[in-house]
């Protein structure tokens, strides 16, 4: 859930990188935080495992542009991919703004993007929330390795609910596609407050003025 | 709503003023309010901004995880959290459902003073923070699709 702080004069967002088992997810947040000034960004932070695998989250925060005086903060996270980590991933997913769901393109984890994307909609569910709800954008990762399947079949196993969303070949270790994927997440994310602000500002117009009391005539 | 989307000045003065008395009194070194999505509410104490946010992720994660502990081993919440380090110490404890009240304090004070005073804290802070959630958003802020296409790129190498 973002936070607009008018004393700080600050709008706080959630990106959470999702997907299944060393997918690309950390990879994702390793080159964005090599790449972005230190200006712009904090440390990452990763939990991890003595085998540099995901065992809490990673997080890198990141400061973007000011839009009307205000300054735009995103909060990317990942997720621990293995399977057993699940109520980790849940507990990670709380408050989340927008997702990026990575999917590594090989033939044989074909299956695991499945099991993982519907993990993902079982945790949102926990939660009360659904995934066409929140903004969210798919990462086909590995787009450099041999024996991998083309876009079309990977849209149409995890793109092909009533709107598609959008979609970014990537490369995360070479950073192909990895801030396109992040513009486009955080604009959607931008968009949706937008939406979400002007149907609450028509909503208060339409309410009727509250009625003065009557005041008995004495 | 479950949470707070906006604070206004005056929100975070009411809020600064209960964190400003609770440092007085306890002598701890930084106060930080967040949720349980890891974004800071407030903060008083010294502590760089950059560093707040990534011990505030930490911290909602921390708490998150010890709460999921305590639901598995038969328990509804462990109320509190203590880590006590070598000259620098922290204490975390539940304001309520969806927020969180993470002190740091060092040896110029003792653990049972900062548990005791952030019990009434956290009674003060709550009080704000209903009222928050159940009053109408006084301030919009609204974005519009020129703004955001006129931002440009966000994020570049």
């Amino acid at each position: 859930m973002s936070i607009i702080n008018y004393a700080s004069k600050e709008i706080q967002f959630k990106i959470v990188y999702y997907g299944p088992a060393l997918c690309g997810k950390t990879t994702n947040l390793s080159y964005i935080h090599s790449q972005i000034n230190s200006d712009n960004r904090g440390d990452l932070v990763s939990l991890a495992t003595a085998a540099d695998r995901t065992l809490f989250f990673d997080f890198l925060p990141l400061h973007a542009i000011t839009i009307k005086n205000f300054k735009t903060k995103f909060q990317l996270y990942t997720v621990p991919g293995q399977v057993i980590y699940n109520t980790t991933r849940q507990l990670v997913l709380r408050s989340v703004d927008g997702i990026v769901f990575v999917a590594d393109s090989q033939w044989d984890k074909m299956e695991e993007n499945i099991e993982s994307f519907r993990n993902l909609e079982d945790n949102l569910a926990k939660q009360n929330a659904k995934i066409d709800d929140i903004p969210y954008v798919i990462q086909w990762n590995k787009r450099d390795l041999p024996r991998i399947a083309p876009t079309h079949y990977l849209n149409y196993l995890l793109n092909n609910r009533k709107v598609r969303v959008p979609t970014f070949e990537a490369c995360a270790t070479s950073g192909k596609g990895v801030f396109d994927t992040l513009n486009m997440i955080s604009r959607l994310v931008l968009l949706k407050f937008t939406k979400e602000s002007e149907q609450q500002q028509s909503a208060a117009a339409k309410r009727p003025a509250a009625k003065p009391l009557v005041t008995p005539h004495v | 709503m479950d949470t707070i989307p906006i604070l206004g000045l005056e929100d975070v003065a009411q809020i600064d003023a209960v964190l400003s008395e609770y440092l007085d009194k306890s002598e701890a070194e930084l106060a930080v309010v967040l949720d349980k999505g890891g974004n800071i509410i407030s903060q008083q104490g010294k502590r760089d901004s950059a560093e707040l946010s990534i011990v505030a992720a930490l911290a909602a994660g921390s708490f998150a995880a010890t709460k999921e502990l305590a639901s598995r081993v038969g328990e509804p919440e462990f109320s509190a959290l203590y880590h006590q380090g070598k000259k620098t110490h922290v204490f975390m404890n539940g304001v309520d459902e969806n927020t969180i009240l993470f002190t740091v304090f060092s040896e110029k004070t003792t653990v049972g003073l900062i548990r005791f005073y952030s019990v009434s804290c956290s009674r003060k802070l709550q009080q704000v923070l209903d009222r928050l959630r159940n009053q109408p958003q006084r301030n919009r802020f609204t974005l519009s699709m020129a703004d955001i296409q006129k931002a440009g790129t966000l994020f570049g190498r």
